[in-house]
């Protein structure tokens, strides 16, 4: 069983190193098939271990790292249920899209760098689930940002594409940061940096440093996950090829955040406080993104902008204390959010490679099979009823209302608003996409047959996903709480208000999906008015952001390159330099072989001389 | 002693300041020859004087000494003159700067 284990994560990490190191010179379809084969391997291994979870888990140690003093990093797995099913979530995502990238990138010459650099995401990824200390996690977390820099630049030759890569690197950067610091601290005041070491003695510290180290963690996990205000480097990220975003938005990078919560939980669980803060960051996100999504042009944008706000929701379960909530919601989302961002790659092709919705228009008749995938995909996410994404959303909503105060109540209202402009958003971009006439004048690119398959599983998935954690009033027993152990998620609401929630979802999905009808069921083009312009450029957070802190930044770069630098530096050394050189002209002056220049210098030294003794002899 | 040693000293000091003031001053090789040998004779003077002066005759042979010597100097030193006058058609010391030392 040690051999399986440590398979799910050697494999992907072997793929990508064989085929970063020799894909180049092995013939063309073998390195898609390590790559393939590495990632399937690794969800069969993740499979044939989950048992092992079960309980407490099951800890492996490989090898120990770094050790100096009483410090100890191992490399060491930690698989227990939450990393098991999370593992189980990455590897399986992660394969199907795998096969759904072969058919996109068939024609691509780029093809092995790609694929090196998928499976070395999943490995970051992997690494990062099945830690068992933090500094492993934290090798993980930077493999993520760094696989993810590469391949949302992957198109490197576009320079916009690469700019979204460093966007990406460096906005995440500021989270890894604060990570790094709250790392550095748990193991000053612990001595260990080992997860379960850390969650067990948690108790005894005091609610201050408790409340930093989770605020700590909760600037890590935004800037991984894209939450508020570490966000804007998500939308620029779709630059990257149609895989590469499911991939991020589902089963990597943007979930590694609230993994990391999930996984700290013990400890930010603590501090009330903390609780409010991520609760309130994920519920300013889910709004601020939702409302964001409402008037982007871009299909994947408005993919982008609604994982924002799905993710805002998972922070919000989590701030709410419920991590199977979290979990469950992040694990459907996976489903359905793959599933949408490999249909609209479909549909992209479908479209002659338009991104543009206005362009777009009448791909129901080009390809019904993409238009019923996407729409499965569109119905969950905006949680049509009995879909897996109604039953998760709804859970989060249900434990917002469960607390009973007027702050959580107040959630909850934000919650129903958002899950309002979800389904709105989600029918918007259906209706421009599908209904109505074709708009542009491209002729259709047949998505081939890989590229719509692994679209079944994922929308089978998604569509019947909710029975993982089915409640009890669907006949279900809560399965998903049970087997992370968290029992006290599970809600004990009177059956009226149960019902009443469920009426308040109902409503509110069919509310959205009505005034999306209403005004997108026959395109009319709209000129853009300014709330429309102010949302699309997601609150003009860029050009915040740009104002506040790339300007002065470089500002200050160039006075530190132009005043300090070259005027203060290279003056002060060109300066030493010129006079140095001035003072050698001069002296090479008196060495000229003039015989009365000596004579004067002699002279005048004796009388120099002889005056001095004169001098102190009269005084 | 006829002459006091005071006047003595002060006509030297005079001659020798005169003579470097030629040597310093003057562009000329002869010249400054001509200054050298104005302040070899008044150091000349004072040995006579100091001679005259404590009755011995050290100072006196010094001097006869020393006009050997001057004698040999300005044979050498006029020779010397004639030569670099033939090399560059001047005597001005300015010129004679090759050996930059």
């Amino acid at each position: 069983m040690d051999i399986l284990l440590t398979l799910i994560l050697l494999l992907p990490l072997a793929g990508g190193v064989i085929n970063a190191c020799f894909g180049k010179r092995l013939p063309r379809p073998v390195p898609v098939f390590i790559a393939c084969g590495a990632v399937i391997g690794s969800f069969l291994a993740a499979v044939g271990s989950f048992s092992l979870a079960a309980g407490d888990g099951y800890r492996l140690v490989l090898f120990t790292w770094l050790k100096s003093g009483n410090f100890q990093a191992d490399v060491g797995l930690l698989f227990d249920p939450l990393a098991a099913i999370m593992t189980l979530m990455v590897t399986g995502v992660a394969s199907l899209i795998h096969l759904y990238a072969v058919g996109y990138m068939e024609d691509d010459s780029d093809q092995v760098r790609f694929f090196a650099l998928l499976n070395l995401f999943v490995f970051a990824m992997l690494t990062i689930v099945l830690a068992d200390n933090l500094l492993l996690l934290f090798l993980g977390w930077e493999g993520v940002g760094f696989c993810s820099y590469g391949l949302i630049g992957f198109w490197y030759r576009k320079s916009e594409n690469a700019a979204a890569g460093r966007k990406a690197f460096i906005v995440t950067r500021i989270g890894d940061l604060f990570f790094a610091v709250a790392l550095l601290w748990l193991f000053a005041l612990f001595g260990t940096i080992s997860i379960e070491g850390i969650n067990a003695q948690v108790a005894g510290l005091d609610m201050t440093t408790i409340t930093l180290l989770s605020l700590l963690l909760l600037v890590g996990a935004c800037g991984k996950s894209a939450q508020l205000p570490l966000m804007s480097w998500l939308p620029d990220a779709m630059a990257g090829p149609t895989p590469v975003s499911a991939l991020i938005h589902a089963a990597t990078m943007v979930t590694a955040g609230v993994y990391l919560l999930c996984r700290m939980f013990p400890l930010i669980s603590l501090s009330p406080t903390a609780m409010a803060a991520i609760a309130l960051v994920g519920i300013a996100t889910a709004l601020y993104a939702a409302t964001c999504a409402l008037a982007q042009n871009e299909i994947k944008r408005v993919l982008a902008y609604s994982t924002m706000s799905q993710v805002g929701y998972m922070f919000l379960a989590v701030g709410l204390g419920s991590v199977s909530a979290a979990m469950f919601h992040l694990i459907t989302h996976a489903f359905f959010k793959a599933l949408l961002f490999m249909a609209a790659g479909c549909v992209i092709n479908l479209a002659g490679h338009e991104n543009d919705i206005r362009r777009m228009g009448g791909m129901r008749r080009r390809s019904p099979l993409v238009f019923w995938l996407f729409i499965a995909g569109i119905l969950c996410l905006a949680g049509a009823p009995l879909t897996s994404g109604f039953f998760s959303k709804d859970l989060i909503l249900a434990t917002a209302f469960a607390h009973g105060d007027l702050f959580h109540q107040g959630l909850y209202g934000l919650g129903v608003v958002t899950a309002l402009l979800t389904s709105f958003y989600c029918f918007r971009l259906a209706y421009l996409v599908f209904g109505g006439d074709y708009r542009g004048d491209e002729l259709p690119h047949e998505p081939n047959g890989l590229m719509l398959w692994p679209l079944w599983p994922l929308a089978l998935l998604g569509l019947g996903g909710g029975l993982l954690n089915l409640p009890h009033l669907f006949g279900g027993d809560s399965w998903l709480s049970g087997w992370l152990g968290r029992e006290q998620d599970i809600l004990h609401l009177t059956i009226t208000s149960e019902y009443l929630l469920i009426g308040t979802a109902l409503a509110v999905f069919a509310l959205g999906w009505l005034l999306a009808a209403l005004r997108y069921r026959r395109y009319v083009h709209r000129p853009g008015s300014v709330t429309a312009e102010f949302l699309l450029n997601g609150w003009r957070a860029d050009e915040l952001f740009d104002l506040l802190l790339v300007r002065p930044f470089k500002k200050i770069g160039r006075f530190c390159s132009q005043g300090v630098e070259i005027g203060l530096i290279e003056g002060v050394l060109s300066g030493t330099v010129r006079g140095c050189n001035d003072l050698g002209t001069r002296l090479r002056g008196l060495g000229a072989g003039k015989v009365n220049l000596y004579l004067h210098g002699l002279v005048w030294g004796f009388v120099v001389i002889v005056g001095w003794f004169l001098l102190r002899a009269l005084i | 002693m006829i002459v006091p040693m005071e006047h003595l000293l002060i006509l030297a000091t005079l001659l020798f300041v005169l003579g470097l003031g030629c040597v310093m001053v003057r562009r000329n090789l002869i010249m400054i020859l001509i200054g050298v040998e104005i302040m070899i004779n008044s150091v000349g003077l004072v040995l006579v004087g100091a001679s005259a002066f404590w009755q011995q005759v050290d100072g006196q042979i010094m001097v006869l000494i020393l006009m050997a010597i001057t004698a040999a100097e300005v044979a050498i030193g006029l020779a010397l003159v004639v030569y670099l006058h033939q090399q560059k058609k001047s005597i001005d010391v300015g010129i004679f700067d090759e050996m930059r030392g």
